[in-house]
């Protein structure tokens, strides 16, 4: 994952992501919706099979952009690990363990 | 987060995940679809082929024989040391050598010699190329790990996909029993039992409302829960279900560190 920041300002944030594709941009981008000073998420890919991902936030100015991609992230860690629980959990509780 | 499981054995699993939504489920999709990291044959050295199939044509019928993957013992060779040369960590050496001596025989997977008998063909029974008496086929292969993003035969599964559970309403005051229903479901989960509608397994409803509109009275009503996914995960046998889900949350997670760490750099700027 390589990240090159295109605008950076306190409520706005564009960066590309390079590596990545719908997989991790459209969960981080659903994620960021979800966050209260977040005015708008959203991601573009130009071409589908070579584009790269751009990735643009804008908060209402309580946060740092940055920060709210920071949270995001740490937001979708935690629902990993979360379904990880989850799945090993309802193994050993079946009778498939 | 609640997850039940429906059925599973040794190459699939079917089960309920409760309260997320599609964002999350669709990211562990094509995960496993194009990044959870498989075996398979990538580089073929034909030594003697008197066969009637070309050696390409070879080479890729054995690049899509399943092999039995150890993630533990093997890397990417992207992240192995040796740079990706190819060393005892990312790559595994399996030898044919096979001369129809006696007449017309068949090449099966099962001949392959591995030099690890970890990996090893999913399935001996996978044929190769069928060979006349005399002829022969004789090469050195090369498996390594990859992933489905590059080539279909890195895939660990043949199929991964989820849908909606279905949520069937039935209106029994409105409903005459007509049996109209009945007939236009495709999947035969309704039933009259004794003069009334019986709804059978709702996880097998495609969600196709056939039965809506067979119905006059507007008596049933199909719906979905858009918060809870049926997820159905069928392998190719060289890594149990499990294991492939499991490797896609650590990937996912994988990613969600990599991001922070990124951000964290350039907010330091």
């Amino acid at each position: 994952m390589k990240i090159k920041i295109l605008e950076r300002t306190d409520r706005e944030l564009e960066f590309e992501l390079e590596g990545e594709g719908h997989t991790l941009c459209n969960l981080l981008r659903k994620v960021l919706l979800e966050d209260e000073d977040v005015t708008f998420a959203g991601y573009r890919i130009e071409h589908p099979l070579i584009g790269k991902p751009k990735v643009y936030v804008r908060t209402n100015g309580e946060k740092d952009p940055l920060e709210a991609v920071i949270e995001a992230a740490k937001k979708i860690k935690k629902m990993a690990e979360e379904f990880r629980e989850a799945f090993l959990n309802s193994l050993k509780g079946s009778h498939y363990e | 987060m609640n997850i039940r499981i429906l059925e599973k054995d040794e190459n699939s699993i079917k089960f309920i995940l409760e309260d997320v939504d599609v964002a999350f489920t669709n990211s562990l999709r094509r995960i496993i679809l194009a990044e959870v990291p498989t075996m398979a044959i990538d580089d073929v050295i034909i030594i003697e082929n008197s066969s009637p199939l070309f050696d390409e044509i070879i080479a890729h019928r054995l690049g899509l024989i399943p092999l039995k993957t150890d993630l533990d013992a093997y890397v990417l060779p992207e992240k192995c040391e040796c740079g990706g040369e190819g060393c005892a960590n990312c790559q595994v050496a399996l030898t044919l050598e096979v001369e129809a001596t006696d007449g017309p025989m068949t090449v099966y997977s099962g001949h392959l010699k591995s030099q690890d008998p970890k990996i090893v063909p999913v399935s001996e029974k996978i044929p190769i190329v069928k060979l006349a008496k005399g002829q022969k086929l004789v090469l050195e292969a090369y498996a390594r790990l990859g992933q489905g993003k590059e080539h279909a035969k890195w895939q660990p599964v043949s199929v991964a996909a989820y849908k909606y559970l279905p949520i069937i309403n039935l209106d029994y005051e409105k409903c005459d029993q007509c049996g109209a229903c009945v007939e236009a479901c495709p999947r035969e989960i309704l039933e009259l039992k004794n003069g009334e509608l019986v709804i059978g397994d709702v996880f097998n409803c495609n969600l196709c409302k056939s039965c809506e509109e067979a119905c006059d009275l507007e008596a049933i009503k199909i719906s979905f829960d858009d918060r809870t996914f049926i997820f159905t995960i069928e392998g190719t046998g060289v890594l149990p279900p499990e294991r492939i889900l499991e490797e896609a949350v650590k990937i996912l997670a994988e990613k969600a560190d990599q991001l922070i760490e990124e951000m964290e750099k350039v907010k330091g700027t």
